[in-house]
């Protein structure tokens, strides 16, 4: 008899401390926001919305097409087509960018994988479209998106120049006359500059030559193991 | 003397299909009642398969984290870590100090995000409506840390092979510090609401008894079998990473109910904040990932590497061929053995109590489905 | 700022019309009808957008914010979207039951309030067996939940509404004894004698501070009577398959939905009555005392629904037979001696 009473007691105490406890919520403010009133700030490395980077400079974006982030994506959402030069070289401009949001995972996989500061998922979120078609961004879509993305530039080796010449090269159009006089001069420079150099190591290695002539220890150079050439076979790209 | 006419009873077939708020996921279970009592229970999956064992034997290493991620998306980080292991074992890697700390660090948290999204839905499910809105408000402290380190609140690709992806922004640390204060005072108030509740123990004690040599049978593991009584944690049993460095205890309870299942997941989350806090005052300065090439490759070999789980055990076995990609890729997890032990376990018992322990065991689709 | 001169008022202008007295007092009594009605509708509106606000802010979130100011017009808002729903009628149903369903449980809603004291002279009609008319009339929402079972011609929905009227019948027995431990004391069964007998210490002599153990048997009994957790079993989806209510749509739900609330209202505006000393009180007026404490013990319901679990059906029952009825005799027991012996 006395267990029930006190079982009885027992109950409804904790029930009352349940009620307070809930009860006690009552006075705070609640901690959800009125979207779309007010917004969070996302943090910095918010993984949302994908962009192509544009170079400042030139106004170009900075993909050289090298296609890394192409074979990095998990899901296959990245496509790009890439264009020739007269000489047969791959052209450093993407011909084409697509990005397919149907499939992109927002992995991050493909800004990590790129060297060139050209591709950023930046935190926004907030692009719906009524039209699915609409969600398959192609080149120029993904760089406006990007014009107003800051990010840290990397260290070009090339000027402006040749990203115009590669730009230009993509897209079919003639290159302006003076990148090319300009690139052009360069060459000739450079040719002038080898040709100097070569003269020059020769004499060197004539005086060489002649002092080391007596006895000729021939120490086998090492081969050099032949650098792995960058696989452009798309065995990595998931179909 | 009077004879009574027989009633003429049927069996009734029940579907609780794929669409139901109480399955956890999709998944279907063909009960079999006789009145309001069930004699049998035919769990059918697959509504969510995915064929992620597959897709990874067509991935690189490195590409496989998105996907692993998405096993068991409730403890993304742990499915990484697990994946991380295997492929770090067959290659012999060694990862850096604070990568390791850092790893510690996001499991557990992943591990109480875990078990405050299980709390809150078993208690949705038996009809107090409350404590879900408020495990997820603290949830979302975890995730919003989640959010400043990696980017991404669900799917994270953060543990990479090699250490992990990158290193932790500096309000990070403060940041965690102050939910460690207010989880413990938390989980305080859950408890108030919950576990001397009478209707919450009337509910839940003796509800879905699970005798200790069915642990055995079926190899359910984690807090669904140290409520059992079967005192084995991978973390203290089989110690992986740098577990044996943290001073941390494990909750075993000896009810075998659903009452006890959700008292062991209170305690393991206390503990968890334990090994976060001494994870935060121990990590060393210094690198956070080995540089892993494009063209990684790991030796050809066998490997099992298991982790625990906020469910249990969650295993891969990876078997490679030398190359850049899996060449067979198993992943098991916690859930599927929980599944399967449910037709015994609900046998005799009500609709109301196959929902109270199909809550209580924490059982998840996607690590089911794969 | 007492109501009840200005009601005495109207009613004499409108004697003065000369229609004679029983055409004057049905007219009065019909005006009458409709200003409860209304009174009703509108505390029932104002009740769901309460337990909204209330449910949120309880979680920490805010309720309806987009409809109106804080979301006042989402009622309004609900019963738009429920009037211009499609009325399905299942094909093998029985329609004449299927339509009286919804009907009876409205009626018999607001039926309960003829004799509901909402102030000092403001009852619509003091009957002498004032809470007894009460309980009988609430009894028959039973019957409705059993029609709309029925009438669905849905054996899950027939399994729930049989449930639904089980508990509902179950959790009488324990409210009628409750309620007896006041009529005993009071010595009628009149609403506006009870509220009178309460009336000693300024308004204060409360039947809840001599008969704690009947306010707590009825507060229970009234949870499981308006169907409200921990006893919604009739109503929670995540473990019946079906409810009473599941083949209903649009107009016809509503009525089920929005006599929930006022049942709610009811058995709150019953237990202000009976144990909370009704309109009593010093300073305000007699209505305002009114409201506060129904709407206080509203508030104690909502506080239940947002809190606690559920029980189980079986655990229900046994609760109900095994717990509740025999410390309702507890208590009638005790209520009968302290009437004789300290002469209450």
């Amino acid at each position: 008899m006395g267990q029930l009473v006190r079982q009885f007691v027992a109950g409804i105490y904790n029930l009352v401390v349940g009620l307070l406890t809930t009860g006690k919520h009552l006075g705070r403010h609640a901690v959800t926001i009125q979207y779309p009133k007010e917004r969070w700030t996302m943090p910095e490395r918010s993984r949302g919305m994908v962009v192509l980077l544009t170079d400042e400079e030139s106004g170009l974006l900075n993909c050289t097409a090298c296609l890394l982030c192409m074979r990095a994506c998990p899901s296959g959402a990245i496509e790009i087509e890439t264009a020739e030069d007269e000489k047969g070289k791959r052209v450093r401009y993407p011909k084409g960018f697509t990005l397919n949001y149907h499939i992109c995972c927002f992995c991050g996989l493909c800004e990590e994988s790129c060297t060139f500061a050209a591709i950023k998922l930046t935190p926004k979120y907030e692009f719906p479209e009524w039209d699915s078609q609409k969600l398959i961004w192609d080149r120029d879509k993904l760089q406006e998106m990007g014009r107003d993305v800051k990010y840290e530039s990397r260290e070009r080796k090339k000027g402006p120049d040749e990203r115009i010449e590669a730009a230009a090269l993509a897209d079919g159009r003639p290159v302006p006359p003076e990148i090319l006089e300009r690139k052009a001069a360069e060459e000739k420079a450079k040719a002038e500059a080898k040709a100097k150099a070569a003269e020059k190591a020769k004499a060197e290695a004539q005086a060489k030559k002649e002092e080391a002539s007596g006895t000729s220890e021939a120490t086998g150079s090492k081969a050099e193991s032949p650098e792995k050439k960058v696989d452009d076979s798309k065995e990595d790209t998931p179909s | 003397m009077a004879k009574t006419r027989d009633l003429y009873t049927e069996e009734l077939v029940l579907n609780m299909g794929p669409h139901h708020p109480s399955t956890h996921g999709v998944c279907r279970l063909i009960l079999k009642m006789d009145g309001e009592v069930i004699t049998d229970c035919i769990p059918v999956v697959g509504y969510l398969h995915r064929a992620i064992e597959k897709i990874v034997e067509n991935r690189t290493y490195a590409q496989c984290i998105p996907i692993m991620d998405r096993f068991e998306y409730v403890t993304a980080m742990m499915c990484d870590w697990a994946f991380c292991l295997a492929t770090e074992k067959l290659t012999k890697l060694e990862i850096p100090e604070r990568a390791e700390y850092l790893r510690v660090i996001m499991g557990e948290l992943n591990r109480i995000a875990s078990h405050l999204l299980c709390i809150g839905v078993t208690a949705l499910d038996l009809g107090a409506l409350t404590p879900f809105l408020y495990t997820f408000r603290e949830r979302e402290l975890i995730l919003d840390l989640f959010e400043m380190t990696c980017g991404q609140r669900l799917t994270y690709n953060y543990i990479r092979i090699g250490g992990v992806a990158r290193d932790i922004p500096p309000e990070f640390i403060p940041k965690c510090r102050e939910f460690l204060n207010i989880i413990n005072p938390k989980i305080d108030d859950y408890e108030k609401i919950l576990t001397e509740n009478p209707i919450w123990i009337a509910r839940n004690k003796g509800v879905g008894i699970i005798p200790e040599q069915m642990v055995y049978d079926y190899a359910i593991s984690g807090p669904s079998a140290r409520a059992s009584g079967v005192n084995y944690d991978i973390r203290k049993h089989d110690t992986y990473s740098i577990y044996d460095r943290f001073d941390f205890d494990i909750p075993v309870f000896f009810g075998c109910d659903s009452y006890d299942r959700y008292r062991a997941r209170l305690a393991e989350m206390r503990q968890a904040a334990r090994i976060i806090g001494q994870a935060l005052d121990q990590m060393p300065e210094g690198e956070v990932r080995v540089k892993v090439t494009a063209a990684f490759k790991t030796e050809p070999g066998e490997v099992y590497s298991r982790i625990e789980n906020s469910r249990g055990e969650m295993g891969i076995h990876l078997i490679s061929d030398g190359s850049k990609k899996p060449f067979r890729m198993r992943a098991r997890g916690g859930s599927y053995n929980h599944l399967m032990a449910v037709p015994e376990i609900v046998k005799g018992l009500k609709i109301a109590d196959l929902v109270a322990v199909f809550a209580s065991l924490d059982i998840i689709m996607p690590e089911i489905d794969r | 700022m007492e109501l009840a001169p200005i009601f005495t008022w109207l009613y004499n202008r409108l004697l003065t019309v000369g229609l004679g007295l029983e055409l004057t007092d049905i007219i009065s009594l019909a005006a009458l009808a409709v200003i409860v009605f209304g009174f009703l509708s509108v505390m029932a509106l104002f009740l769901v957008w309460w337990e909204r606000k209330f449910a949120g802010h309880i979680q920490q979130r805010f309720g309806p914010m987009m409809t109106g100011w804080h979301g006042v017009l989402q009622t309004i808002a609900d019963a738009v979207k429920l009037i211009q729903k499609e009325d399905i009628v299942p094909a093998a149903a029985d329609r004449k039951v299927f339509f009286w369903a919804p009907v009876i449980v409205f009626v018999c809603s607001f039926a309960a309030y003829v004799v509901i004291p909402f102030g000092n002279g403001l009852i619509v009609s003091d009957l002498n067996i004032g809470i007894l008319y009460v309980i009988a009339i609430t009894t028959f929402t039973i019957i409705s939940l059993l029609m709309a079972g029925w009438a669905s011609n849905n054996k899950y929905a027939l399994l729930g509404g049989m449930r639904s009227a089980a508990q509902a019948v179950s959790y009488e027995v324990p409210m009628v004894l409750a309620v007896l431990g006041v009529v005993l004391v009071t010595g009628s069964m009149s609403m506006n004698d009870i509220v009178k007998g309460q009336s000693a210490w300024g308004g204060f002599h409360w039947n809840i501070v001599f008969q704690p153990l009947g306010f707590l048997i009825y507060i229970i009994a009234a949870t499981a009577e308006s169907n409200r957790t921990p006893f919604d079993i009739p109503e929670a989806e995540q473990e019946l398959v079906a409810g009473y209510n599941v083949e209903y749509s649009g107009m016809k739900f509503a009525m089920f939905f929005l006599a929930e609330f006022v049942n709610m209202f009811t058995l709150s505006a019953v237990a202000t009555t009976l144990f909370l000393g009704g309109w009593n009180g010093p300073l305000l007026p007699s209505w305002v005392w009114f409201l506060i404490k129904t709407l206080g013990m509203v508030l104690v319901f909502m506080m239940f629904r947002w809190t606690y679990p559920r029980l189980r059906v079986d655990q229900l029952m046994e609760f109900a037979w095994k717990a509740l009825v025999p410390l309702a005799f507890v208590n009638l027991i005790y209520v009968g001696i302290m009437a004789r012996w300290v002469n209450w």
